[in-house]
């Protein structure tokens, strides 16, 4: 027997159901928000998709003073009325605390999303236009515009990246464990992904580039973690395989490198954690995104991934060889 | 032990080049932290110019770069991207409307002369001059005092302008800039010496207008139209403001995780500390060198980083502190617990190197920023948490049995308590075990 030196904390294996039904509770809500917004949203996405994708353009204004909830309809019917066609306006409102430093006396942010307005086109004078009036000196501080097919080609080159980075990773694990735990991997990736696309349909968040990457560097993580605990199944199935069960195998190794995947996933919420609370008002949706994935990510690697290797190879509970 | 001092100077050595080269070279800001803007250009396609050719974006590029030059910003960027597109940065820039509608500007000038469609109605037709056939521009006043648009012809546009002129005496000729009808004088004789001049019509120019046309006609006109279709702009002070803080969630970040490394892990936390810092030291100094230009996403890749260096310590830990509770002296537990975490670690920064390469070949400007970041700084990574931590351990620990197992954060009875450390020969051989 393997002695870790101390109880085992978690049993894998032997509560598997539990895991399964944990899994399930913490997925089925996104899904069933995405369906729900992929139903009542008018261009029937399960997420709100952000310029980069759709094409459109941005354009922040920084604000002296603090901005209410009502300042939203106020502004949207305000520019309705010169003729801005469906604008989105989202308010950030920066916090004071963080202002100590910077010399900047920005206190709120409203940002103001269009569809795509074309050079040298009035438009975004008129935006200009109609918040100098409603509020004192608006200043622009930043414009992002993405035209329309320019949106459809980044969408699909993001759907090939995170494509290719599933595929790179399926040869990797192949080559380095086996094709078995290549799937169990690229399926905890998946319930990740999941996951925290899930909680963004259910907060009404946007994606865009940004996102796309949190995801990319989720999966990372991800996989980083799930390699961790199948490398100590193989080196534990190398000395024990003759007098243990695949599944005991697999518990202990989750035991053994407990506190490591712990650790380390605190280490790291600890950094993002600093980035979403003290880092910039426009990287905070991509932290929360970072946060997301690496929390679940933590637990898919010891619960999920470890669950799935040993429901695959729980054949009459007789030793296996790797 | 003589070659682990040998390495410890080395560590010295990378140290003090690192500092170095921190303290001689400027850090690149990206356009989203000193504020600026950037523009991708996509040329299209004419009646003349069906395909845009790699000699046609040479020229596109060109001619963009001349306006660019012109805008007076240092540290411009025109770069091709793909087979149709155009990258421009412009850093710093006041006025961004107007740069803008100066970039894009097709500046074609154009002669034309009546003539008459096939249905009869009056049109303006094309005579083969245009601003090709300019030497150069400049701006005068009539005597009027109003603000014109000198032209000097070259050779070959001079002997045209004198034909054409010869053959419409008595007729309008037309200018047109960029599809525009500027003005329309009657000809009154055959002009010899290739000069001419536009006047703006009835109302005659503004300066800023005459001012624009001479500028952009000396930069020359574009050969083909170039639409914008991704805009990305920042102003200066949300891009002081980001710098500021990340820096702030930089340091309370980093602090946090070595506080957490010296509470759990107390001397060898101590040690991944300074490895970090190392780490740090090493990673700017190659941002500085390479150059990497430092994005927002760029510097979330680089905290990411700093995440995965951390981790390669915990692992190693936590393997070193597993076979110390199994009775192994030090020299020993220290090795082995590198040994065994290394394959851990090299697998798993493997698959981020392999979606790091992937997103820096797919992604856009922005994301190819997050993804070098988070690439050099798990490269460089193997190093610092590897054989900066495993030197110093061996160093400051030595070759001799535990006796305080407290700096490890281990308690005394843990130790023999635990699991039975299984090695073949091979790697008892490797890792100094003697039974």
């Amino acid at each position: 027997m393997i002695n870790t030196g101390r109880k085992h904390l978690v049993h894998v294996v032997k509560y598997r159901w539990i895991w399964m039904i944990l899994t399930s509770i913490l997925l089925i809500p996104g899904i069933i928000a995405m369906i729900y917004s992929a139903v009542t949203y008018p261009n029937h996405s399960p997420l709100k998709v952000g310029i980069d994708y759709t094409g459109g353009t941005i354009l922040q204004y920084g604000l002296e003073q603090k901005l209410e909830n009502s300042d939203v309809t106020k502004t949207r019917e305000a520019l309705e009325s010169v003729g801005v066609e469906n604008p989105y306006i989202q308010i950030l409102n920066v916090n004071t605390s963080q202002q100590e430093n910077t010399k900047s006396n920005i206190n709120s942010i409203i940002s103001i999303r269009t569809k795509f307005i074309a050079e040298n086109s009035e438009e975004s004078d008129k935006i200009t236009e109609e918040l100098q009036k409603t509020y004192t000196n608006p200043e622009l501080i930043s414009v992002s515009s993405v035209g329309p097919t320019m949106g459809k080609e980044l969408f699909k080159n993001s759907l090939i990246a995170l494509a290719l980075a599933f595929l790179g990773i399926i040869a990797y694990l192949s080559f380095r464990f086996r094709f078995d735990y290549a799937l169990a991997a690229i399926l905890g990736i998946f319930h990740d992904v999941v996951f925290v696309v899930g909680v963004f349909s259910i907060l009404g968040l946007e994606i865009d580039g940004l996102f796309i990457t949190a995801i990319l560097t989720v999966i990372g993580f991800s996989v980083h973690d799930t390699i961790v605990v199948f490398d100590r199944i193989r080196e534990n199935l190398r000395y024990y395989s003759k007098k243990m069960s695949f599944g005991e195998i697999v518990d202990a190794s989750v035991n053994q490198t407990l506190t490591r995947s712990i650790n380390t996933s605190l280490t790291t919420l600890i950094t993002l954690l600093a980035l979403y609370f003290w880092g910039g008002v426009t990287t905070r949706d991509f932290v929360l995104a970072m946060i997301l994935g690496i929390a679940i990510g933590t637990y898919s690697s010891i619960f999920f991934c470890s669950m799935l290797i040993d429901f695959w190879n729980d054949k009459g509970k007789q030793p296996v060889s790797a | 032990m003589k070659n682990k001092i040998l390495m410890f100077w080395f560590i010295v050595l990378v140290v003090i080049v690192s500092t170095a080269l921190i303290f001689v070279k400027p850090t690149k800001l990206g356009l989203d932290l000193v504020g600026g803007s950037r523009l991708l250009l996509e040329a299209e396609t004419t009646d003349t110019i069906a395909k845009i050719t790699p000699d046609v974006m040479n020229r596109l590029q060109f001619a963009i770069e001349q306006r660019v030059n012109k805008l007076g910003v240092a540290e411009t960027v025109v770069q091709q991207v793909g087979e149709k597109r155009l990258l421009i940065e412009i850093p710093n820039v006041t006025d961004l409307k107007e740069a803008k509608a100066f970039i894009g500007e097709t500046a074609q000038l154009e002669f034309k002369r009546e003539g008459k469609a096939a249905d009869g109605t009056p049109i303006w037709e094309s005579t083969g001059l245009t601003g090709r056939d300019l030497a150069k521009s400049t701006l005068s006043t009539d005597a009027t005092g109003q603000w014109v648009v000198s032209l000097d012809f070259n050779a070959e546009g001079a002997k045209k302008f004198a034909d054409l002129t010869k053959e419409l005496v008595g007729q309008q000729m037309a200018i047109f800039f960029d599809g525009e009808l500027q003005s329309a004088p009657r000809v009154n004789e055959a002009i010899y010496g290739g000069k001419a001049q536009i006047s703006g019509g009835e109302s005659g120019f503004a300066y800023d207008e005459a001012e624009r046309m001479v500028n952009l006609l000396n930069a020359g006109a574009l050969p083909v139209p170039a639409k914008i279709v991704e805009e990305n702009t920042v102003g200066p002070t949300l891009g002081a403001d980001s710098v500021a803080k990340s820096k702030k969630a930089g340091m309370i970040g980093l602090s946090a995780v070595m506080l957490f490394m010296i509470l759990y892990y107390r001397v060898p936390g101590v040690i991944a500390d300074i490895a970090l810092i190392i780490y740090s030291l090493i990673l700017f100094a190659l941002f500085k060198t390479i150059p990497v230009t430092l994005t927002l996403a760029g510097i979330a890749g680089f905290i990411l980083s700093i995440g995965m260096a951390v981790d390669a310590n915990i692992l190693i830990f936590e393997r070193t502190k597993e076979e110390l509770r199994a009775g192994r002296n030090l020299f020993t537990a220290i090795n082995s617990g590198f040994d065994r975490a290394f394959t851990s670690i090299f697998d798993s920064n493997m698959t981020t190197i392999i979606t790091c390469t992937i997103l820096y070949l797919l992604g856009t400007s922005v994301v190819k920023g997050f993804a070098l970041t988070l690439a050099i700084g798990v490269a460089v990574s193997m190093f610092s948490a590897i054989t900066v931590t495993k030197n110093f351990m061996h160093l400051i620990f030595g070759t001799g049995e535990l006796k305080h197992p407290e700096l490890f954060g281990l308690k005394k009875d843990e130790i023999g308590q635990s699991y039975e450390a299984v090695e073949t020969k091979r790697e008892k051989a490797r890792f100094g075990i003697l039974d």
